[in-house]
């Protein structure tokens, strides 16, 4: 079979011009989310640091995780960068002043609970739940073990039990969730002996950060991070150092993750389900017309055989 | 049909062919292909880089600016026997700092005199067989230069004034000096004295003084010329190389004179700040002795208050802030100028940046930066009654005043931090992994009278006994007695009392943050302060 070019783009628009009708039919589903009302947050005022790692012990306890080789008390953990892991759901880490202090930063880095989580957009078994607290929590019992999530997360925070044969779950920081819903602290606000991290409605928090930075403001880089990266997050960090220098992603841009898919893969119902009848459609018409064409030309044929005169005439005009 | 089959067989071989010829080339030359690309070339910091400039003011640049190496060609000159004149002409017996001319005047000038005469020296050498600079245009105008910048500015401390002083036998005149308009010639005025950057800016303020040379051209013609005439005459002279002045190790060098003699420019000892302007309009806030010759030792260069002249502030300054631009080019209320927070020259900034002091960090740190400072402050130093209440009394003898403050000042509000405090205080409010914590709050109380103590601005503006407790008894009346931490800071994030921390952070926040800022090192882990509280007890 042969196509001409006509046909070939002709169908190629009709395709290209269904995807339109779906993205539009997508968009209205995207309005912009802010965060549940009065869902909590974390402020870490990474000025008040003091890297002692209450809240890494805080955490493990809480979370009931084993044991690490050195115990908390040991400060040389802090020489060399660490990232979560299964066992660790929040990790201090230190960097150099790039004021020329002496003093180092010290930054604890776990899970940033999304306003609208990249991990749960990804994940297609809906093992991750945007809670009304403000944490991103997971079960377990429903997770496939695709890793999507690890895929997805632009912090790099969700970790996977590749050592557990049967049962690996994805491991990450809860917001300690339970505690909160019954009222309690999360381990590592309550164990903070600086209140370096503060734990309330993200409202306060932020108006909280905006008040040190006015209350001081050669302390402060006049920056909440979490505010609107990544569509907002329910942890909020403030600094003096420029949040770069502590390996903070400053490229991440204010949409939420799953806003940048979800006009692609509302789309696809509709180039399922449109697709194959249109273009079989046009196949059909074309298909008609060529038939057409044929039983004419051989009409045709079949006529001038008879009277061959005819088409002499019309040559000649 | 056998078309197509005959380019299909024949994309076929290609592709062999260049499958085969990629794994000859990586076997015979893994080395090459593995090798990371060269380093990119180590920037260099040299003091001395000079860009020509003066070609901008004919419009865009058709080319990067060349970069050329001053002290390198003064060196290489050195070691020829050669002096200046190879590359500077001389007019009326003073040396020209333009490169091989007297004016600019063209850009096609401009450009020849560079390119020809530089390159024309350098061909010279290279002839000879000698090492030169560059021929090629890119080599001067690079895209990427690896040689940067590392000049410092340089100016004149209260020492280097005074070698410079001492050496011109006291004639002020060697170097000060005004314009006479009508004679257009340079005469000096006794008692005008005033820094160079007064008139000497970095670009023409106005019409009226673009005629004046900029800052670093005068500084060059003045200084280097002098350092040339007197190493002519061999003395001593001060450097002639652009390192000399404009490297940071180099500066260190330069000798310092301990105790500089005051300088003499009949200015007061003591002032009494008007807080009215020239036309006789007054604020109605009392007036403001000023201990002049004691600022005079605290700082280096009259400049550091006198931004645009060495006359009374209020003449620059106007009373009630102004859109119109006065004198000195500014519309600086005098209330601004005196009060300006961060600002090294009024006041109150000069005064704030002195908190930042490891001494007074400690207590300073917590404290909002841009406060409404308390009323009684204001009368710390507005403590001149305006003479509209005293009579001519005060006017007459406003010098006397002014003299006799300072003695007025330690007698009346010298204080003596002789307050009764406690010895020490245990905090057992928070016992749980850690014991009580013994804090030795009299020694802490004595250490930061000690520190006080040293210095006569802090015992100013700390007035009262327990203004000193106020640095953790904060938001209390300053009194023997003052409530404990724990009557306001209860548990943490209280939503009544957002910005309050909790009583477990308000007592390591202040403790650690003091002794942080005060750079007292040896209590800042835990047990220092608060034993580990055994399980079983």
């Amino acid at each position: 079979m042969s196509i001409s070019r006509r046909k070939f783009l002709g169908w190629v628009g009709a395709a290209g011009l269904s995807t339109t009708i779906g993205k539009s039919a997508a968009a209205a589903t995207n309005k912009q989310f802010a965060g549940y009302p009065k869902s909590f947050a974390i402020l870490h005022d990474v000025t008040l640091c003091v890297g002692c790692r209450s809240c890494e012990a805080a955490c493990n306890t809480v979370n009931e995780l084993p044991q690490p080789e050195k115990p908390f008390t040991d400060l040389s953990v802090l020489e060399t960068k660490r990232r979560t892991t299964t066992t660790a759901f929040t990790v201090v880490n230190k960097y150099e002043n790039p004021k020329g202090d002496q003093r180092p930063v010290f930054y604890k880095k776990q899970c940033n609970h999304c306003l609208e989580p990249a991990c749960a957009s990804a994940c297609f078994v809906r093992a991750f739940t945007k809670t009304l607290t403000g944490a991103v929590t997971y079960d377990s019992s429903v997770c496939v073990g695709c890793r999507y999530c690890m895929v997805a997360c632009p912090f790099e925070i969700p970790t996977y039990e590749y050592d557990q044969a049967l049962t690996p779950r994805i491991r990450k920081c809860t917001m300690c969730h339970p505690r909160v819903v019954e009222g309690l602290l999360p381990g590592c606000v309550k164990a903070c002996p600086m209140e370096a991290l503060s734990f309330g409605k993200r409202e306060d928090m932020i108006k909280i950060a905006r008040e040190r930075f006015r209350k001081y403001p050669d302390r402060y880089v006049d920056h909440i991070y979490g505010e609107y990266e990544m569509g907002g997050t329910s942890w909020l960090y403030i600094s003096g150092t420029p949040f770069k220098e502590l390996e903070m992603r400053e490229d991440l841009g204010i949409t939420p993750a799953p806003q940048l898919t979800a006009g692609a893969l509302s789309s696809v119902p509709i180039i399922v389900g449109l697709w194959p009848a249109l273009l079989a459609g046009i196949y059909a018409v074309s298909k008609r017309k060529e038939k057409i064409a044929q039983s004419e030309k051989e009409q045709a044929l079949a006529s001038a055989k008879e009277r061959p005169d005819e088409s002499e005439i019309e040559e000649e005009s | 049909m056998v078309k197509g089959k005959s380019l299909r067989i024949g994309a076929g071989i290609f592709v062999t062919i260049v499958i085969l010829l990629i794994g000859l080339m990586s076997s015979f030359d893994v080395t090459a292909l593995s090798k990371a690309p060269d380093d990119p070339q180590q920037i260099m910091f040299r003091p001395d880089i000079i860009t020509f400039d003066n070609m901008e003011a004919f419009g865009k640049l058709e080319k990067t600016k060349a970069i050329f190496l001053h002290d390198q060609h003064t060196d290489a000159l050195e070691k020829k026997d050669k002096d200046c004149m190879v590359c500077h002409k001389t007019e009326n017996g003073r040396m020209s700092q333009k490169f091989m001319r007297l004016k600019d005047i063209s850009r096609e000038e401009l450009t020849k005199i560079y390119c020809d005469n530089c390159t024309k020296c350098h061909n010279e050498m290279i002839a000879a067989g000698e090492k030169a600079g560059p021929v090629k245009c890119d080599e001067c105008h690079m895209e990427r230069p690896f040689i940067q910048s590392s000049r410092v500015p340089m100016g004149f401390d209260k020492s280097l004034h005074f070698r410079h002083y001492r050496a011109q036998e006291n004639k002020c005149g060697r170097c000060h000096h005004e314009y006479d308009e009508k004679g257009k010639k340079l005469f000096y005025a006794e008692g005008k004295e005033g820094t160079c950057r007064y008139c000497h800016k970095e670009k023409p303020q106005s019409d009226d003084t673009a005629k004046v040379i900029s800052m670093r051209f005068a500084s060059h013609l003045a200084c280097v010329d002098c350092h040339q005439q007197t190493l002519a005459k061999h003395m001593d002279a001060g450097p002639l190389r652009c390192a000399g002045c404009h490297d940071a190790q180099e500066q260190l060098k330069i000798e310092k004179v301990k105790d500089v003699p005051r300088l003499k420019r009949g200015q007061p000892d003591n002032v009494i700040i008007k807080t009215g302007d020239p036309k006789g309009r007054i604020a109605r806030m009392d007036q403001v002795p000023f201990d002049h010759e004691s600022h005079e030792e605290y700082n280096d260069t009259c400049r550091v208050c006198h931004l645009a002249s060495l006359e009374s502030c209020a003449n620059c300054h106007p009373l009630a802030g102004s859109n119109k631009a006065t004198k000195n080019g500014t519309g600086i209320s005098l209330e601004t100028a005196f009060h300006k927070h961060g600002h090294p020259s009024s006041c109150t900034g000069c005064h704030e940046s002195k908190q930042e002091d490891k001494n007074c960090a400690g207590c300073h740190t917590f404290m909002d930066k841009n406060r409404q400072k308390e009323s009684a402050t204001c009368l710390r130093c507005h403590m001149v009654p305006l003479p509209e209440r005293t009579g001519e009394l005060s006017t007459s003898n406003a010098a006397r005043i002014a003299r006799l403050m300072p003695q007025l000042w330690k007698e009346t509000f010298g204080p003596i931090y002789k307050v009764d405090v406690p010895k020490t205080v245990v905090i057992s409010d928070l016992v749980d992994k850690y014991e009580a914590a013994e804090y030795p709050h009299g020694k802490v109380f004595d250490a930061m009278v000690t520190k006080l103590e040293g210095s006569k601005l802090a015992q100013y503006f700390h007035y009262e006994d327990t203004t000193l407790c106020l640095g953790c008894h904060h938001n209390t009346p300053a009194a023997g007695k003052p409530p404990r931490c724990a009557n306001c800071h209860d548990k943490p994030f209280n939503e009544n009392y957002l910005f309050r921390p909790g009583i477990m952070a308000s007592f390591h926040q202040q403790c650690i943050g003091c002794h942080q800022k005060m750079g007292v090192e040896k209590y800042i882990g835990c047990t220092s302060c608060h034993k580990e509280r055994k399980k079983d007890s």
